[in-house]
């Protein structure tokens, strides 16, 4: 059917309409989530740098000695944990996780592909409770076994735990980025003579080095934030892990044994938000530091 | 399908009876209001049981409960979020840790027995004031000092604030201190956790809700006595506290009837008994 020269008009109409709509709603989105986000920052932090008026930023930055029942709140002991944690978990989690991702992107028969990305897609939905749990009941004795230890808590067993929770989020981005090297570069490197282990070190892994530290640095942050599972096996003492076997204390895991313990207007509950706004802090600057990568990423391309 | 109709046309009536019922018990109270309790999660069982049969009597007040720790009781009714803050001690006085509550009012409503835990290797039964101060001072960490295997004491305690904890230093340990130590120590966040805690890790000790306490983890005896209910009555076995409702001033209304009704002998007897506290009446 031939539409008439008005009929056309207003379809032309509706569909600017339609889009002028569509784009305000996303505005509005956008704003309404800043907005949230921006509350969210703000009073943390109004209620972190309340912190600040009892004790000086040195005392919570520099001091090992957490009593918060006796007025001492340094937390330099449980940031340090935090940091070390995490960098524990990525040196187990990260060669493991790459390597897979190598293998089922470039390596496995098709029908292993598609046995395992499905399989390392549910495991990222595992809730981290039942990672927890299962640290707790299972790899905590058998630690203990091997170590000959009474606990077993401890960075150790918290890093293996979170290590095989960012194991799959790791290795499914990675993935991703592997799979999106465009042919032709393989191809123009096996053309020149290259083996296909030259092929994938020396060109496949570098062009999608940018997708590869993207899919780490998610990684790191669900490793920095998560809690449940760490709070089961990490021991829990506001103390510097000298060891992997000391029963030890994270932000999160701090935070969360604390919080519903501790009266509204006291220093304590201050220094619990102030272990929160730095939690926050840290993610805001891995994620600004993505955002960086993907951007020179784009340029290069 | 027959029978299928006849089931439903039955139920259906007994429904209407059971309506009707009730609406005709509660056409005698004419109390009305919102009550708000938060706090102690020891207590929650407590409070959801009474808040059940007391809605029954009373369908026109609505009791909203909730439990997150024993402090943001008296804390939530200070700020004015809840009417009744319930609470593991007495917090309109002094507590090691905790300040008063200036113008609360403390209403006792069960006993809480505590008991101590320890994993089920370990061979010790007994353990004495003075042990237990040494074993959580740091002064004893050999399980053969106290009469048991030469084998390192793995100390398992809640988190500083932790009602239960309040309690197990105030009776148990005499007010003694409960220390960090490097090694063989750690905290765990709740009852559940403890229990967990103690039964999977060997030479364990630690302390919990008496009514946690079942065949994974063994319950000690406190200066020769055994934790039992009938012990805690009969006054031989000191590791219990009162459970408190905590209120701004004198409760009144509905809040007041509701404390009333959970102090009753009839709810102390009965579905206080059946959940393992002991009625306040039994303490002398």
């Amino acid at each position: 059917m031939q539409p008439s020269r008005k009929n056309r008009f207003s379809r032309y109409m509706r569909a600017r309409l339609a889009n002028r709509l569509s784009a305000y709603y996303f505005l509005l989105s956008i704003l309404a989530l800043c907005f949230v986000l921006g509350l969210v920052i703000f009073f943390i932090g109004k209620t972190a740098m309340l912190t600040f008026k009892h004790i000086s930023l040195a005392d919570f930055f520099l001091s090992f000695n957490w009593t918060p029942e006796e007025d001492h709140y340094g937390a330099a002991a449980i940031i340090i944990n935090t940091l070390s944690l995490t960098a524990l978990t990525l040196i187990m989690a990260v060669p493991i996780a790459v390597g897979l991702a190598i293998l089922i992107a470039e390596i496995a028969p098709k029908w292993i592909k598609n046995m395992m990305r499905p399989i390392l897609d549910l495991l990222v939905g595992v809730p981290s409770i039942v990672y927890g749990y299962l640290g707790l009941t299972v790899l905590i004795p058998f630690l203990r076994r091997l170590s000959g230890e009474n606990l077993g808590d401890g960075l150790l067993a918290a890093a293996l735990v979170l290590a095989l929770m960012v194991l799959p989020t790791i290795c499914r981005i990675s993935d991703e980025a592997i799979s999106m090297v465009p042919k032709k570069y393989r191809e123009a490197a096996y053309a020149l003579g290259s083996t296909r282990l030259q092929v994938m070190l020396r060109v496949v892994i570098p062009a999608a080095g940018r997708g590869i530290i993207a899919a780490i640095i998610m990684g790191m942050t669900r490793a920095i934030g998560e809690t449940m599972a760490v709070v089961m096996v990490i021991g829990n003492t506001a103390q510097l892990a000298k060891t992997l076997f000391t029963p030890a204390s994270v932000l999160t895991s701090n935070i969360v044994m604390q919080i519903s313990n501790v009266e509204f207007d006291s220093t304590w509950n201050y220094a619990l938000h102030m272990m929160a706004f730095l939690l926050l802090a840290i993610s805001f600057i891995l994620i600004l530091f993505i955002r960086y990568l993907g951007r020179k990423g784009s340029d290069k391309a | 399908m027959k029978i299928f109709k006849k089931v439903s046309l039955l139920a259906a009536a007994s429904l209407v009876a059971v309506t009707t019922l009730v609406g005709s018990v509660s056409a005698a109270s004419n109390l009305s209001g919102k009550i708000t309790v938060n706090g102690s999660t020891a207590l929650l069982p407590l409070t959801l049981q009474a808040a059940k049969e007391f809605q029954k009597l009373n369908p026109k007040v609505k009791i909203a409960a909730s439990g997150k720790g024993s402090v943001t009781g008296p804390q939530a009714v200070k700020k004015g979020i809840a009417d009744i803050g319930a609470c593991d001690w007495d917090a309109s006085v002094d507590v090691p840790g905790f300040k008063a509550f200036d113008g609360q009012v403390a209403n006792k409503v069960a006993v809480i027995p505590f008991a101590t835990i320890v994993n089920k290797n370990v061979k010790v039964g007994n353990l004495t004031t003075e042990q237990l101060k040494g074993i959580y001072s740091g002064k004893i960490t050999n399980w053969k000092e106290v009469g048991g295997d030469n084998a390192d004491i793995v100390v398992i305690t809640r988190a500083f604030g932790s009602g239960t904890r309040v309690n197990y230093q105030a009776k148990a340990l005499a007010g003694g201190d409960i220390v960090k130590k490097d090694k063989n120590y750690k905290e765990v966040g709740s009852s559940g956790d403890m229990k967990t805690a103690v039964a999977t890790t060997p030479n364990a000790i630690g302390y919990i809700d008496l009514v946690y306490v079942n065949s994974d983890v063994k319950a000690v005896s406190f200066n020769g006595v055994e934790p039992t209910t009938e012990n805690v009555i009969n006054g031989s076995y000191k590791i219990w506290a009162y459970g408190y409702y905590m209120t701004k001033g004198q409760p009144t209304g509905a809040t007041k009837a509701f404390i009333d009704y959970v102090q009753s002998q009839k709810f102390q007897q009965g579905s206080l008994k059946k959940l393992k506290f002991i009625p306040i009446s039994a303490m002398k």
